[in-house]
């Protein structure tokens, strides 16, 4: 294994990007762009509300085109994701809403997705079990190699591409996301090289907050 | 077909392959007639196909029927009552809530998702032949809904589904005054043919241009056989007004001759309801 | 009295079971339901097949049109897969546009389609460019009663494997289209992707195939698919977090149960042709 087949592509991030939400970051992985937007806890809507516990919403916007059937399974990662690190019995009778815009798509949309709505609910002060992070990885058609947050030109060699969302204290797997076909050693060894890349992300992660919190 | 946003759709424009197989439908009074006077399925003209009925298909449902016609399949299912949704006054009698859908594959031509004209007009058909038959008062201000999807349409789809539904409702424990039986004929020229196929309806409606048309028509009669009463009558096409007289008759005969065979499903059910509970108490 | 204790503590009722290591409905943690699969029963449609799952209840319809090909794929077909949950299956759904779950489903079904490589889009062409055939699969849930993802991809599968589709007669020259309806022939299937869905409780108890009231109660569920020698999708949206050694113990399950299903759709099939 060389160094460089650990290495995430370049991160880069703002938090407090947008103004009037509750918690936002706009979140660059590579050339891989997205914005993240936390609106909540406010008061839920009647017909959604569940009395014991928060209502979660995800909405994810293309780049372009409205949107359409295509989105809702992104919609849905999200949602369940965020669901999951939440500890929404906190906030009974409310809706707490992510909302997501796609930028930039140069590979591993969903793992920045992820990480970009991860770190707007960070910076919206919900209160969370546990924070999460995304890693993507593929499997080359003809070298057979492990390639960890590939771009778009590599995954056009792809044989097989994973998309990974760990927690931060057993780095178990919350959300798996497979596209092509693979073996079961293939996927089991993928899920092991991102499960050890994603420490990388958790770290950048507070990086970023510590940077924000020593400028208040 | 438009663009539907919350389904995966399709190439723009598709055409059925059947279109390109019959182009040689060069049709004369005499033709059709000739294959309307034999059957297809060498039935008599008065008689109506096998029925095959299973009754608590659906385990989400409070009650379900599947009912079989020949090819015609239909499943039905009927659920708890609810508080009928956006309504300001009180209503002393419950509401039926009936939806009637082919399911896309169950036609020649490829149906859309979205309930067109004629699936809206047949589901206020079946609330129409069904509402005489539940005894609505029992259930003011409420409202049960009633799903009738038609897997494979093989003729007389809306009186197989009429039948669904009345089973179902009764599996449902809804309070029923009796059970609706349905029946279709189709009328050309002097012959009345009693449960039509998918075909024999088609050849019904062909317009020939004539200067005096034929009689020609399809007739739907719901009824209430244990009351002798009529929930529904419905008529396409155009006929003498005795032919409606006689028609009434036949489909009445043929309403009695069904009406044993639901009662039997029914009967089934509930003895093979009760052998359950008893097992259970066991 | 128990089902007075199930409607009121549905919940409770279900950990209740768990604790006495048995399911609600008798069933081990480990055990599937009986699978049924029919095929062809449909007059109408190209290809057909009813795959029941336990209660769960799913029918697919396959109809075949004729399209002309994209511009960017001038060799390929279309497959277009959609599910509807009808409201006849679940009070849970209620008539009109598609709900954001059947959204899911249909995509996902789509992407099972996709990543399995069950069908090559290229034997779907008639005449490049010019002509191509496009498969409406329809898949309607009949009974909704859990693991509907599984009922839906085995039906799709099966109806696949069954559907026939008339010869064509195509002139480049003229455009005339000349359909041999009694000639039919059937398109190649190379794979026979199998779902399996898993639903994870506390203390990470995991249990297969579970059924609409303990989808509804789960923390987790896990979908994996298997083609006859690889994987071909693997599905978890959220929820609890789950360790390695759970996911390899579903990989090894749910090979092990697509081999079987698989082994009855090839039964199903070969019985009716």
């Amino acid at each position: 294994m060389t160094e460089n087949e650990y290495s995430l592509r370049f991160l880069n991030c703002e938090l407090n990007y947008l103004s009037v939400t509750d918690g936002s970051a706009i979140f660059m992985q590579g050339d891989t762009a997205v914005i993240a937007g936390v609106y909540g806890p406010v008061e839920s809507k009647l017909h959604k509300m569940f009395y014991n516990k928060a209502n979660v919403e995800a909405s994810f916007r293309p780049m372009k085109g409205p949107p359409s059937v295509n989105d809702r399974l992104m919609e849905s990662y999200i949602k369940d994701v965020c669901e999951a690190s939440l500890i929404t019995s906190l906030y009974p009778a409310s809706s707490i809403s992510v909302n997501i815009q796609e930028l930039e798509d140069c590979g591993g949309l969903l793992a920045s997705v992820i990480n970009a709505s991860c770190l707007a609910l960070i910076n919206s002060g919900l209160a969370m079990k546990f924070i999460f992070a995304a890693v993507c990885c593929m499997i080359d058609k003809e070298s057979e190699n492990v390639i960890i947050d590939p771009n778009m030109k590599q995954l056009n060699n792809a044989k097989a591409a994973f998309t990974c969302v760990f927690d931060n204290l057993n780095k178990d797997i919350i959300c798996c996301q497979t596209s092509g076909r693979f073996t079961e050693k293939e996927l089991l060894k993928s899920i092991e090289m991102c499960r050890e890349t994603v420490q990388t992300i958790f770290t950048f992660y507070r990086d970023i907050v510590t940077k924000y919190a020593t400028a208040i | 077909m438009p663009n539907d946003s919350k389904r995966i759709n399709g190439p723009d424009a598709t055409v059925p392959y059947s279109i390109y197989t019959n182009l040689n439908s060069e049709s004369s009074e005499l033709l059709i007639k000739n294959q309307l006077q034999f059957r297809v399925d060498k039935r008599k003209h008065n008689e109506f196909r096998k029925m095959f009925i299973r009754i608590g298909v659906v385990s989400q449902a409070k009650g379900s029927a599947y009912v079989e016609m020949g090819q015609t399949r239909v499943i039905c299912s009927v659920f708890d009552p609810r508080e009928i949704p956006n309504k300001a006054q009180y209503s002393t009698q419950g509401e039926l809530f009936c939806e009637f859908k082919f399911a896309p594959f169950a036609s020649c031509k490829r149906k859309g998702h979205q309930q067109d004209a004629e699936e809206k007009e047949y589901s206020l058909i079946m609330q129409r032949a069904l509402e005489p038959a539940v005894c609505r008062h029992e259930f003011p201000n409420f409202q049960v809904d009633i799903y009738a999807l038609v897997l494979d349409n093989d003729g007389s789809a809306l009186s197989t589904a009429i039948m669904a539904a009345s089973l179902a409702l009764a599996n449902a424990s809804v309070p029923m005054f009796g059970i609706v039986t349905a029946v279709t004929v189709v009328i050309y020229d002097d012959l009345f043919i009693i449960d039509p196929t998918y075909k024999e309806e088609a050849l019904c409606l062909k317009t020939i241009k004539k200067l005096k048309p034929v009689n020609h028509g399809i007739i739907m009669q719901a009824m209430l056989s244990q009351h002798d009463q009529i929930s529904e009558f419905f008529l396409t096409g155009s006929m003498d007004i005795n032919f409606v007289n006689s028609s009434i008759d036949i489909l009445s005969k043929t309403s009695n001759e069904i009406y044993p065979v639901l009662q039997e499903a029914l009967r089934k059910s509930i003895l093979k309801m009760i052998k359950k509970k008893n097992q259970q108490e066991k | 009295m128990e089902s007075q204790y199930k409607t009121i503590h549905p919940a409770k009722y279900l950990r209740d079971h768990f604790a006495s290591n048995i399911r609600p409905d008798g069933r081990e943690f480990m055990s599937f339901r009986p699978v049924s699969v029919c095929v062809g029963s449909i007059t109408k449609a190209d290809g057909s097949a009813l795959v029941k799952i336990g209660n769960t209840t799913v029918v697919c319809g396959i109809k075949a049109e004729l399209a002309c090909p994209k511009a960017e794929s001038p060799d390929c077909g279309f497959i277009v897969p959609n599910v509807e949950l009808a409201p006849l299956s679940s009070p849970k759904f209620r008539p009109g546009p598609p709900s954001e779950e059947s959204q899911c489903i249909s995509k996902l079904i789509e992407k099972i389609l996709i990543n399995s490589e069950a069908i090559d889009l290229k034997s779907l062409c008639i005449h490049k460019d010019k002509l191509a055939w496009v498969l409406y699969c329809d898949i309607i849930s009949l009974d909704y009663d859990g693991s509907v993802i599984d009922a839906c991809t085995t039906s799709l599968m099966a109806a696949l494997k069954i559907l026939t589709l008339p010869t064509v007669d195509y002139t480049p020259e003229t455009g005339s289209i000349k359909i041999d309806k009694k000639n039919r022939i059937h398109i190649p299937l190379k794979q026979l992707a199998i779902c399996t869905t898993f639903a994870i409780f506390d203390n990470q108890l995991l249990i297969t195939d579970p059924t609409e009231d303990e989808e509804k109660h789960s923390l987790s569920t896990i979908n994996i698919v298997f083609n006859e020698d690889d994987m071909c999708f693997v599905h978890k949206s959220g929820g609890i977090p789950v360790s390695q050694n759970l996911f390899s113990t579903c990989i090894i399950k749910a090979k092990n149960h697509g081999n079987q299903v698989r082994k009855l759709i090839l039964a199903a099939v070969n019985c009716k042709t």
